[in-house]
């Protein structure tokens, strides 16, 4: 390391080294090891997969079943407003010609009298949706979203219960598109894709709006066809009825998501045809926080909540036995390594150039950096307009933006790491603001 | 003391089978074994009626069809439907004291009605029916089977046989104000072609009026504008636009549903609301809801009017007003519109100040009642006539006259100019003043003119002008 440094210390000696055989690919070992031992391949998985999908997408012939069980939507609402009727009209408007069922469950309904009005307000009407159903849950204690997801699956009917939010609207597809897979009997959930809705409203949104392109709708579609889908997300997740039973269903307060996901992942070692699709097709559009420090503590809570599931919750049930081989190298690598240490790497190696660093190199280094990092997000990019993409018209209106988005990550990941140590040093989940103090208090202790 | 007479009251058993007989407190009344019993006997003062609802009702109602009853208190012990309780007094109160005052104060007022004279005719007997029961009201009763749906027992009980239009007999006692309406019970709507109510509400297509639509869900297409039912848009699982072609994701940002929900298979329309036209059953006219003639039906009770014609006498019609009527008489709105019309226009076209270009005249009889009771009617007729004669020579066919409330004569005599009014005024007088009359009494006109527009007073139109006339008549 010190001799790596000091040779970068001497720009004269830079240029020497690049000059000299293998000098390019030395520089870009040095400064480059996390970024071709962890997220290249990565990547790579990804791309890959994306591709098999796409080929097998173009190949196979549309399938046309039988199969309409009943689904029930369970539908956090909290302090979203008139935004809820926009979700249960969206969910009344799915092509599935099978019957769903809407139960929108308002958390804390005494203090959140504006979302109670307006899911009372919503009229069904039954001559226009025959085969919807509307069975609202008023929670008038604050419980929390995992009470709130209980509470909607034992007032539940279907077959399939998914899991949405209150300020998530979704295409009208979304319903038939994610219950093809459950014809499967080996498929326990299915992880549907979210956009984000208010892509112009502030920088901060339009950033997230290309993070939540690349890291959810293509990165997933490339680890589903391998069968490693890291998350299904809470906000957004399908699940069968009977394994929700089998594992007793929501549990703990927070990142309750992965949380779930973990759980039935657990069984995939036993189970070994088992498996969790993601519908890229099944589409919902949510809210993204519009400023920069609501981007943050969201991050702040997702991290916090990350490292509390992987280390202290699960530490046990991360195994290859478990899980399976590429489960498990999915999950100690994308999630454990990627989301957790990957920040502290980043910043440490940031911290040190700058300080051992001079400016010149400094400033040669970031640019190349820069530049490597661009090109390939400009590759994943492209690759997510033409293979991915449904609304490729409206995702192009992204590329001007482009620029900007490795420097965004670079900042995301650093906060990524305050994230983590807060949670280290302050057990910073339990306040999380998503669930109050009496929830926590008679949470199952670990 | 004669007046404090006891009235023979009757208690009359309606069903025969199980013969109640008076109850223990109820031993004042006589009682009688059955309607016809009564009928055939002498005539009782007050009459109660004892059985049930089913029975007092058409017992009520040959009651007040009886010469002797239509008028009598008449109580029923029991209970009673709406119809028996339009017709009679109301329950029997409890103590026979109360039964005797009410017969007192009824026996008092039949006195007092129109000067002693008992009623003849069958709107006095309407009106003696009211006078007699001063919190008394015409009620207006349901009736599924009668085709207006709502009639008036009572009217119909009193004017017997010789059957009348009860409605417009109703109406025609309110316009002499002798009559006021009561609180609004309901609102029908009959056909305005056979006045039938027995209507058929139909939604029909708003372009072609075909009854023939369905509700059909449709969409709009954001992109194109395209608006069609919903199935056209259905490829598969998801929505595309048969016109654009392009993909219809999301409700809101890709499409959304026009209020246009119905179709109509005559002529293909969309639209959003059906038109609703009535169809009448009876003859087959078609009309929309509100080309439908509205009838109110509310109670009735003697107005003011009335009761004060009640006590001061309701007599016939006013020997003037008889005589009025052999002129071509104009109705009140009309003629107002007439006069307004020459106010107009002489304000509009008027010569300078000072010279008139039209007139309107006004006269009464001031001692009408006196030469009535001096000469006695044929006298007083005989004077009328060639009054009468006078003033139809005096009349062009150019003017118009109307009879004004207190029976005075409005005359309009359009291009007659203030000269001209004078002249006409000098030729009734000296007429009147010709009449012979056999008694020293002598018919007396009052008669004021006004000549448009320079005797007008400033902002004033036909009503006022009239009002101001009149005030100077009396
Ligand atoms: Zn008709
Ligand atoms: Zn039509
Ligand atoms: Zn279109």
């Amino acid at each position: 390391m010190e001799l790596a440094l000091d040779s970068v210390l001497d720009l004269s000696g830079l240029i020497q080294q690049l000059q000299s055989e293998n000098g390019a690919m030395r520089l870009f070992l040095l400064l480059f090891p996390f970024f071709i031992l962890v997220e290249l391949p990565l990547i790579l998985v990804v791309l890959l997969g994306v591709l098999r999908w796409k080929l097998r997408e173009l190949t196979l012939p549309p399938k046309h079943s039988l199969y309409r069980p009943r689904v029930s939507c369970v539908i956090t609402c909290y302090s979203e407003g008139l935004d809820v009727q926009r979700t249960l009209l969206s969910l009344c408007e799915q092509t599935y010609p099978g019957e769903i069922e809407l139960i929108p469950v308002v958390d804390g309904a005494a203090v959140n009298q504006r979302t109670l009005e307006a899911v009372r307000a919503f009229h069904l009407d039954p001559e226009l949706y025959p085969r919807r159903r509307l069975r609202p849950i008023a929670k008038w204690k604050r419980g929390g979203r995992v009470s709130s997801l209980n509470a909607g699956l034992s007032m539940s009917s279907g077959t399939i219960i998914m899991a949405l939010d209150g300020d998530t609207s979704f295409d009208n597809t979304m319903v038939s598109a994610v219950v093809r897979h459950f014809e499967d009997p080996n498929v326990p959930a299915v992880a549907g894709c979210l956009r984000v809705r208010n892509t112009w409203t502030s920088f901060a949104t339009t950033i997230q709006a290309i993070e939540y392109l690349l890291s959810i709708q293509m990165a997933k579609i490339g680890l589903s066809e391998w069968n490693v889908v890291n998350n299904v997300s809470g906000a957004f997740g399908a699940f069968r009825r009977s394994i929700l039973e089998q594992i007793g269903g929501w549990d703990t307060h927070s990142a309750e998501d992965l949380d779930l996901t973990l759980r039935i992942k657990s069984y995939f070692g036993r189970h070994r045809r088992m498996r969790i699709p993601f519908e890229p097709r099944a589409i919902g559009h949510t809210d993204a926080p519009s400023t920069i420090l609501g981007l943050l503590q969201q991050r702040l809570r997702w991290d916090g909540d990350l490292l509390f599931l992987y280390a202290r919750k699960h530490s046990g049930s991360i195994s290859p036995e478990l899980m399976g081989w590429p489960n498990f190298i999915m999950t100690v690598v994308g999630g454990l390594f990627v989301q957790v240490i990957l920040p502290f790497i980043i910043v440490g190696y940031t911290a040190v150039s700058m300080i051992v660093l001079p400016w010149p190199t400094l400033v040669a280094l970031a640019v190349l950096v820069y530049t490597l990092y661009f090109l390939v997000l400009l590759l994943q990019f492209l690759l997510m307009l033409l293979l991915v993409s449904e609304r490729p018209g409206q995702d192009v209106r992204l590329l001007p933006v482009l620029p900007l988005f490795p420097l965004a990550m670079f900042l995301i990941r650093c906060w990524s790491a305050v994230a983590i140590l807060n949670e280290l040093l302050r057990r910073g989940h339990e306040e999380s603001g998503m669930a109050p103090w009496w929830v926590l208090k008679s949470a199952t202790r670990f | 003391m004669q007046s404090l007479k006891v009235p023979r009251i009757v208690w009359v058993s309606l069903s025969p089978a199980q013969p109640t007989g008076p109850k223990a407190a109820a031993a004042a009344y006589e009682p009688i074994g059955s309607l016809s019993a009564l009928l055939q006997g002498p005539r009782a003062d007050v009459v109660v009626l004892d059985g049930s609802s089913e029975l007092l009702t058409p017992a009520l109602l040959q009651l007040r069809r009886h010469p002797d009853y239509g008028l009598s208190l008449i109580f029923f012990s029991g209970s009673a439907d709406r119809l028996a309780e339009a017709l009679a007094d109301g329950p029997l109160p409890a103590e026979s004291s109360a039964v005797i005052a009410a017969w007192r104060h009824w026996q008092e007022r039949l006195g007092l009605f129109n000067r002693g004279r008992l009623p003849e005719r069958f709107d006095h007997s309407l009106l003696c029916w009211l006078w007699l029961r001063p919190a008394g009201l015409i009620q207006p009763v349901c009736d599924p089977s009668n085709s207006n749906f709502y009639h008036y027992p009572l009217v119909e009980a009193l004017a017997g046989e010789g059957s009348i239009n009860v409605n417009s007999w109703l109406q025609q006692k309110r316009q002499e104000n002798l009559l006021e309406a009561g609180d609004l019970l309901d609102r029908l709507r009959h056909c305005t072609a056979c006045d039938s109510n027995r209507l058929n509400y139909v939604d029909v297509c708003p372009e072609c009026h075909g009854l023939d639509i369905v509700r059909q869900p449709s969409l709009h297409c954001f992109v194109c504008g395209h608006v069609a039912p919903q199935q056209d848009f259905l490829r598969g699982d998801g929505l595309i636009c048969p016109n654009c072609l392009s993909h219809m994701r999301h409700i809101g940002s890709d499409y959304d549903r026009p209020l246009e929900n119905y179709r109509c298979r005559s002529c293909n329309a969309f639209f959003e609301d059906a038109e609703v036209d009535v169809c009448c059953i009876e003859c087959g006219q078609r009309q929309s809801p509100d080309e439908l003639r509205v009838r109110e039906i509310r109670p009735f009770r003697l107005s003011e009017t009335g009761q004060l014609s009640c006590r001061q006498g309701l007599g016939e019609d006013s020997v003037a007003s008889q005589y009025f009527r052999q002129l071509k008489l104009m109705a009140q709105p009309g003629f107002l519109a007439a006069l307004d019309w020459q106010i107009a226009i002489t304000r509009r076209y008027g010569k300078p100040r000072g010279t008139s270009v039209c007139s309107v005249l006004g006269m009464r009889f001031d001692n009408l009642k006196l030469v009535l009771n001096e000469l006695g009617e044929p006298g007083t007729i005989a004077m009328l006539d060639s009054l009468m004669e006078r003033l139809q020579q005096v009349i062009r066919e150019t003017d118009r006259c109307m009879r004004g409330r207190e029976d005075v004569l409005w005359i309009l005599l359009p291009e007659t100019p203030t000269a001209g009014l004078h002249i006409l005024q000098e030729r009734l007088l000296t007429g009147l003043e010709s009449i012979e009359s056999s008694g020293g009494q002598k018919l007396q006109l009052r008669i004021v003119g006004c000549g448009l527009p320079d005797q007008l007073e400033k902002n004033e139109d036909a009503p006022l002008l009239l009002a101001r006339l009149m005030g100077e008549l009396f």
